[in-house]
């Protein structure tokens, strides 16, 4: 990782948590969460992260707002390690992510919660499969039996409020809100330590969201999961109150005071 | 400059934009191969459960359910064959029609015609289902669990067609002789006899090496270009079909180059041309 050179010409991108900005977080020590070092990413020429330093600590959160199509969700793929940088790197509790396996990672104790802003659910496997699927493929690593597996698996659907009646429903027999549940809960079942969320509550009903903002509060509250979530909604933002950024032009812009709302979208009372 | 300068200059440009993607395109199909290679040697007792049922899976449904196509092939293939041979050869000419028909279907029509079969089932199959996964993030979500895509879509992929298609093979050149065997009854049933041992003449032990690195090598040709093909969609429905279209085609096209290349290899230099 390169060290810090003199400030860039834009905002402070590099987050150092203050408790006060965040008091639920027990932790003490300042150990290293998701870092992002001088990261570029470009769709055929077209900009999207450009020199990207970003920071956070082990069991902080964040929030990335920004217009559409600013490249919300590429920030979220590449800090997850889901696709790599042009140049830079990024590290997971300071592991570089590049040269690894995404296995190699959950052998490493990195493990990654993703919830796309649509799809992902693997269509040929029935929702408890979907969920128990990286618990399987895991099981030696997270040393499961098969008793504790789908007892963790069954878990996670129930946080995620998806009723036993679809359980052995595939993907595409499901409303595209218990699909988002489902795509919560299979997150949460391999118990992340990074969790990443796309537009968390983008087309779901007030009870669905109210679900998923109580689980992202959580999550936040977690000391040991670090959470990166893009929306441009004010009632998620009010109710995360963590720091928040905004994407524009392929640079983080931080988003100072104590609501992590931006002024754009901040609502009105 | 002149009209004949532009023309050439433009050739030129051409060529090497070619040239360009031709090795683009290699190093992208090595790299698949590789990378599922190596991951399929990763550490991971669970993954090697998951990814060893969904080889066995791949491999029912490359093998197994192709066998009522395979059969319907083969046996009009070899009856076919033999027909012909008897209109050619006629009543005195058994014997080597039966041994025509089992170098002939053993050497090289079984191999070429049972990877044509697999390329058109489960090739398109394979290229398209990763395809449809490009499009709904199904390969990032696979990554985001910490499941290696080349380990969980390629590998098993590539192992099936590679194992399905010296089996499938082996069954289509049995179902061909049988072919040529109730087509020869139907035309004389006397001559059965005769036919048979020119049929067992037909075998010998040197076809079996070459039989075997050519099925081996077309299956993994199928496995591994349809699967290249398939991570090569991008986020558009519409490269679906596009995309499995061309792994149809290509790795058509690099078994029968690849047959060809076996078959001169094979008797022009090691057996140098001694096998009657």
């Amino acid at each position: 990782m390169n060290p810090p050179e003199a400030p860039a010409p834009y905002d402070l991108v590099r987050v150092e948590l203050t408790d006060s900005q965040r008091p639920s977080k027990k932790r003490k020590e300042r150990e290293p969460g998701l870092t992002l070092d001088r990261v570029d990413f470009d769709y055929h020429g077209h900009v999207i992260l450009s020199g990207m330093d970003f920071e956070l600590h082990r069991g902080d959160s964040a929030v990335i707002t920004g217009q559409n199509g600013c490249g919300k969700s590429t920030l979220l793929y590449v800090a997850a390690g889901l696709i790599p940088p042009k140049r830079g790197a990024v590290l997971h509790a300071g592991h570089p992510l590049g040269a690894l396996f995404p296995s190699a990672r959950v052998q490493r104790g990195l493990r990654v919660g993703f919830v796309f802003q649509e799809g992902g659910l693997l269509a040929n496997l029935d929702v408890l499969s979907n969920v128990s699927l990286a618990l399987r493929y895991h099981y030696d690593v997270l040393d499961l039996d098969e008793g504790a597996l789908s007892a963790r698996a069954e878990a996670a659907l129930e946080t995620a409020q998806v009723s036993r009646n679809d359980w052995h429903r595939q993907p595409a027999h499901l409303s595209f809100g218990i699909r988002k549940r489902l795509a919560l809960a299979r997150a949460l079942a391999i118990q992340p330590n990074f969790f990443f969320f796309d537009d968390p509550d983008v087309g779901l009903d007030p009870r669905t969201a109210q679900v998923t903002h109580q689980i992202l509060c959580t999550l936040r509250d977690d000391p040991e999961v670090t959470l990166l979530v893009a929306t441009n909604r004010p009632q998620l933002i009010e109710r995360l109150e963590v720091p928040g950024f905004s994407l524009h032009g392929g640079h983080l812009a931080s988003h100072s005071g104590k609501s992590s709302l931006p002024p754009s979208t901040r609502p009105q009372r | 400059m002149t009209d004949q300068s532009k023309a050439g200059e433009s050739l030129l440009t051409g060529l090497g934009g070619s040239a360009l993607h031709a090795y683009r395109v290699a190093g992208a199909l090595l790299l698949t191969l590789v990378s599922a290679w190596k991951s399929s040697r990763a550490p991971g007792e669970g993954a090697r459960e998951v990814c060893r049922a969904l080889t066995v899976r791949q491999i029912f449904y490359t093998s197994f359910q192709a066998l009522s196509m395979i059969s319907i092939v083969a046996l009009f293939v070899g009856a076919t064959l033999t027909a012909q041979s008897e209109i050619l050869g006629g009543p005195l000419q058994r014997e080597t029609t039966g041994r025509v028909l089992v170098t002939v279907v053993v050497r090289e029509l079984a191999p070429l015609i049972t990877a044509i079969i697999v390329a058109g089932r489960s090739g398109t199959a394979i290229a398209t289902e990763i395809g449809v996964m490009r499009v709904n993030s199904e390969i990032l979500a696979l990554a985001s669990l910490g499941i290696d895509p080349p380990r969980f879509i390629v590998w098993p992929r590539v192992v099936s067609t590679t194992v399905s298609v010296p089996l499938l093979t082996i069954y289509f050149s049995t179902m061909a002789v049988l072919g040529g065997f109730i087509a020869l009854f139907f035309i004389d049933s006397h001559a059965v006899a005769e036919w048979r041992s020119g049929a067992v003449l037909g075998l010998s032990v040197i076809d079996l090496p070459l039989v075997l690195v050519k099925t081996v090598g077309l299956g993994a040709i199928v496995g591994w270009v349809c699967s290249y093909y398939g991570f090569e969609v991008g986020s558009s429905p519409t490269e679906v079909p596009q995309k499995a279209s061309r792994a149809v085609v290509q790795s058509l096209i690099a078994c029968i180059i690849y047959n060809a290349v076996i078959t001169m290899v094979f008797y022009g230099l090691l057996v140098g041309g001694r096998l009657q």
